[in-house]
């Protein structure tokens, strides 16, 4: 072995308190990257997860006007399905109503809430919002209702059970009344669901809005949702003479997540400032270490070490405390990530966080912490080699 | 040679018109009371530190033309030294310390024979594996003196190197280094505040307010520059 590189392992191995210090340093400004990640690129991928399981799927087509007349709700969901990369497709209806219910004798009524029609038996191939349905079962006749749980307590407690009757302005402006039994009460956690709507069978919607054979939107699930993009222009390309709109989650969601971007990429600005810290850590015991190791330095000019030879014992260091710092500071990291995915970690109730492993991130993050490390010890090595034999043996 | 530190009112003469040679071989020992200048010369003449003015010529090597990397193989590979406080690394073994100054040339010659023969000459055989702060002063004073000649160099230059040991432990040095010299044929400068220590030698120069006399014991009037 190079005896510059025996030497600066041992005079670190000698030197165990400095040595922990900044194999600490670096491996916590590793550490808070990586809990940023999890937590922030955790929430963003859960907002995702979630919007996309509850609201539109990983493609959404719709039209210009908001409903789709062209083709059926029918002709489309099988022209997605014949994609491989499709698993489901199911149409869904949008509209507002005022709601009323009559508790203890008393009318709590008429306030306006969005409603959601769905075909039960496709929905759930495709959403994830059944799950959400916590009291009760999903919609799955034409006078059943779930109820969103901001909405039940606004109407002062419906249960399951309980009566309720929507009114509907239809297309020709004429009021549509039509009473429901609460069969669900959907509660999400994070609120991204139907807390705050009402769902009801979609042929139920249809008439109630004389609007038979129209569909509001399409969701489109994919096997693999990297192909979104692929499907969406397929789609677009397949019938260019109608007016479809096909937007992919990222787009549908754009404007939940434009601003949540902006969060993560400070947060990680914030953790790379405190990368830099622990590179100043890095640098203040390493001059420590030389200062400790001045008169060694001596010795070894004293005994005809080159002045590279001394800047390349201090660098190696910087490269060890880089290399052990990079190590554990990505073994702790990938430990939170581990927890975090495994206890579906979430912050008081809210939504649980879409924990994943991105490597590329992982690794890049850990050369970055070596390269800093290695950095932080220019200077500290720089100044080794500018002590003078005489001098330096002086120091005790 | 002479040397000065300082500017203006602080400037201190360290050595005046200093001159001398010594020839391969000799044992010469370097005397002065504290404060004399003899630990400056010797760390001219050990290129780790410049005149202010002259020549340092070692094996016709003009040393003050050197620069940084040369002046440091050139005390590699021509100079030995030994130090008062025997200054080995810490970190290393006894052994690892003795090869130190071979490892430093990235030379790809075994020397660890060399190296344990030097060791059982100055009776480290037996704590050659010891870590370097795990030996007592006189044998690390030995182990100094084993890693100051294992380069086979043309001079070894020691300075003070018994005065921090013991008057038996220091008597146990001197010899070693007499036999060494003896054996090796190897040059060595000696500074030293004790001269009865050292008995016998090729040669003395006495350093006296920065200036050199040959011999001992002068009378103050009597300068014989060399």
């Amino acid at each position: 072995m190079d005896y510059r590189i025996q030497l600066a392992t041992r005079m670190l191995a000698n030197k165990r308190g400095s040595l922990l210090g900044a194999i600490m340093a670096v491996s916590i400004g590793i550490l808070v990257i990586h809990v940023n990640f999890v937590i922030f690129q955790g929430l963003y991928d859960a907002i995702i997860r979630d919007l996309s399981g509850y609201r539109f799927g990983d493609v959404l087509v719709t039209n210009r006007e908001d409903v789709i007349t062209e083709k059926s709700d029918v002709f489309l969901v099988n022209w997605f399905e014949r994609i491989p990369y499709v698993e489901a497709a199911a149409p869904r209806m949008s509209s507002s109503a005022s709601i009323n219910v009559t508790k203890s004798g008393k009318i709590i009524q008429d306030f306006q809430v969005p409603v959601v029609g769905v075909d039960p038996f496709q929905d759930t191939r495709v959403s994830t919002v059944h799950e959400t349905v916590s009291e009760g079962q999903y919609v799955f006749s034409r006078n059943s209702i779930v109820v969103g749980s901001i909405v039940a307590r606004d109407l002062g407690g419906v249960t399951v059970g309980d009566n309720l009757q929507l009114k509907i302005v239809n297309r020709h402006g004429e009021d549509a009344i039509k009473r429901f039994i609460v069969t669900g009460i959907a509660r999400s956690p994070g609120g991204q669901g139907f807390d705050s709507d009402v769902v009801i069978h979609i042929d139920t919607l249809r008439d109630m809005l004389d609007r038979n054979k129209e569909t509001g939107q399409i969701l489109v699930k994919l096997n693999d949702p990297t192909k979104a993009d692929e499907v969406k222009d397929l789609f677009l390309r397949s019938f260019p003479n109608d007016d479809f709109k096909a937007e992919t989650i990222e787009e549908s969601a754009e404007q939940t997540l434009s601003g949540f971007r902006s969060g993560i990429a400070m947060i990680n600005m914030i953790g790379y400032f405190g990368m830099m810290s622990s590179a100043f850590a890095v640098v203040t015991i390493q001059i420590m270490l030389v200062s400790s190791k001045t008169r060694e330095v001596g010795i070894m000019r004293a005994i005809g070490a080159k002045r590279k030879d001394i800047l390349i014992i201090f660098l190696f260091q910087g490269m060890i405390i880089g290399m052990v710092g990079a190590g554990v500071g990505t073994a702790f990291g990938l430990s939170y990530t581990f927890y975090a995915k495994e206890t579906k970690m979430s912050f008081q109730g809210s939504l649980p966080l879409q924990v994943s492993y991105d490597w590329s991130k992982i690794t890049q993050t850990a050369i970055m912490a070596f390269g800093l490390a290695v950095i932080a010890s220019i200077y500290p090595a720089f100044k080794a080699t500018k002590l003078q034999p005489v001098e330096a043996m002086r120091s005790v | 040679m002479n040397k000065t530190y300082g500017e203006g009112d602080t400037k201190v003469r360290a050595l005046t018109d200093v001159s001398f040679s010594i020839k391969k071989g000799e044992f010469v020992l370097i005397v002065g009371s504290s404060g004399s200048g003899k630990s400056t010369l010797l760390n001219m003449i050990g290129l780790l530190d410049k005149p202010t003015s002259g020549q340092v010529l070692i094996d016709g090597t003009n040393t003050i033309t050197l620069g940084d990397n040369q002046v440091s193989s050139f005390r590699n590979s021509k100079l030995g030294f030994i130090f008062q406080f025997s200054n080995l690394l810490t970190d290393l073994t006894v052994l690892e310390n003795v090869l130190l100054p071979r490892n430093i040339q990235h030379s790809n010659q075994n020397v660890m024979t060399e190296a344990k023969n030097l060791l059982k000459a100055v009776g480290l055989e037996s704590q050659m594996n010891k870590r370097a702060n795990k030996i007592s002063g006189g044998q690390a004073q030995r182990a100094a003196i084993a890693r100051g000649l294992i380069n086979n160099p043309a001079i070894v230059l020691a300075d003070e190197p018994t005065g921090n040991l013991d008057s038996i432990t220091a008597e146990t040095i001197v010899q070693l280094m007499k036999s060494m010299a003896k054996k090796l044929n190897q040059t060595f400068i000696i500074v030293t505040h004790d001269r009865q220590q050292f008995g016998e030698v090729d040669r003395v120069i006495t350093i006296r307010d920065g200036r050199a006399f040959e011999g001992e014991d002068l009378p103050h009037e009597m300068e014989i520059k060399v």
